[in-house]
């Protein structure tokens, strides 16, 4: 991965999980202030909404953080085009996406996108040794990264790796 | 800057200098000082021995290749927001 396309890529795809973690770990359990929105008698444009969010899991349930932004179902469906482009295959694969997205939600601690991404991990094919290796890396950076910290080191390690000189996609090269 | 003086590699004992070896090897880059993640985890060989096992076993080829770990590996620390 020496270009720098696939890492646009995972930081765009970390910071939407991030996004759609936020709302629904914020609004989980029956006293959540927010209540999702109801699929009967829901507006069209929130019907169409959740058809396209249950064609891309292949799944019956809306996941929670879609069902509570459709109160403003143009908001939804903007968040919504922007996850799922995100996790659509392009650079990197939807399984190491989906892997990703479950280690961003391992980290972060948010229970809803431990169990939504393990669970999409699964239906793309990780098996179980695969589950195991995204934990030990989660596990085992989430320990490099606090001794760093509270050492405050300072990075030395970026010159390794080749600078990409290819412009931005549609653009040009300086 | 680093709460700590991070030592030269000359400074530590053979049995911690064993760990730099590993260190290049893995990384496959010829450093003129051990990166200082790897001068931290040799100040105690007993604890950066098993841990840097520990990342190795994690790391290496199984269901997902090493390049996809390491991505996996950079998302963690950008959430965890350090910087190293």
């Amino acid at each position: 991965m020496v270009a720098d396309a696939p890492w646009y890529e995972a930081a765009l795809l970390v910071g939407i999980t991030n996004a759609v973690n936020v709302v629904a770990d914020a609004f989980e359990g029956s006293s959540a202030p927010l209540k999702p929105v109801a699929e009967e008698g829901a507006p069209p444009e929130v019907e169409a909404l959740f058809a396209d969010i249950r064609a891309f899991y292949a799944r019956q349930e809306i996941p929670a953080p879609f069902a509570l932004m459709a109160h403003d179902p143009a908001y939804a469906a903007e968040v919504w085009a922007a996850v799922k482009h995100a996790f659509t295959d392009h650079h990197l694969s939807r399984r190491l996406k989906e892997s990703l997205a479950f280690a961003v939600s391992l980290t972060s601690r948010s229970t809803f996108g431990t169990a939504f991404h393990l669970a999409e991990m699964r239906r793309l094919g990780v098996g179980e040794r695969g589950v195991m290796e995204v934990l030990g890396v989660t596990q085992m950076f989430s320990s490099y990264t606090k001794i760093a910290d509270t050492l405050q080191l300072e990075p030395d390690m970026g010159h390794i790796a080749p600078e990409d000189p290819s412009p931005a996609p549609g653009g040009q090269a300086p | 800057m680093a709460t700590v003086r991070l030592r030269d590699a000359a400074e530590y004992s053979a049995a911690a200098r064993r760990l730099f070896e590993l260190s290049k090897a893995w990384f496959n880059y010829d450093f003129d000082q051990p990166p200082a993640m790897s001068r931290v985890m040799a100040w105690d060989p007993d604890f950066g021995g098993p841990h840097g096992r520990a990342m190795k076993r994690a790391m290496g080829p199984g269901e997902f290749t090493r390049a996809e770990k390491e991505m996996v590996a950079a998302v963690v620390s950008g959430v965890n927001a350090c910087s190293y």
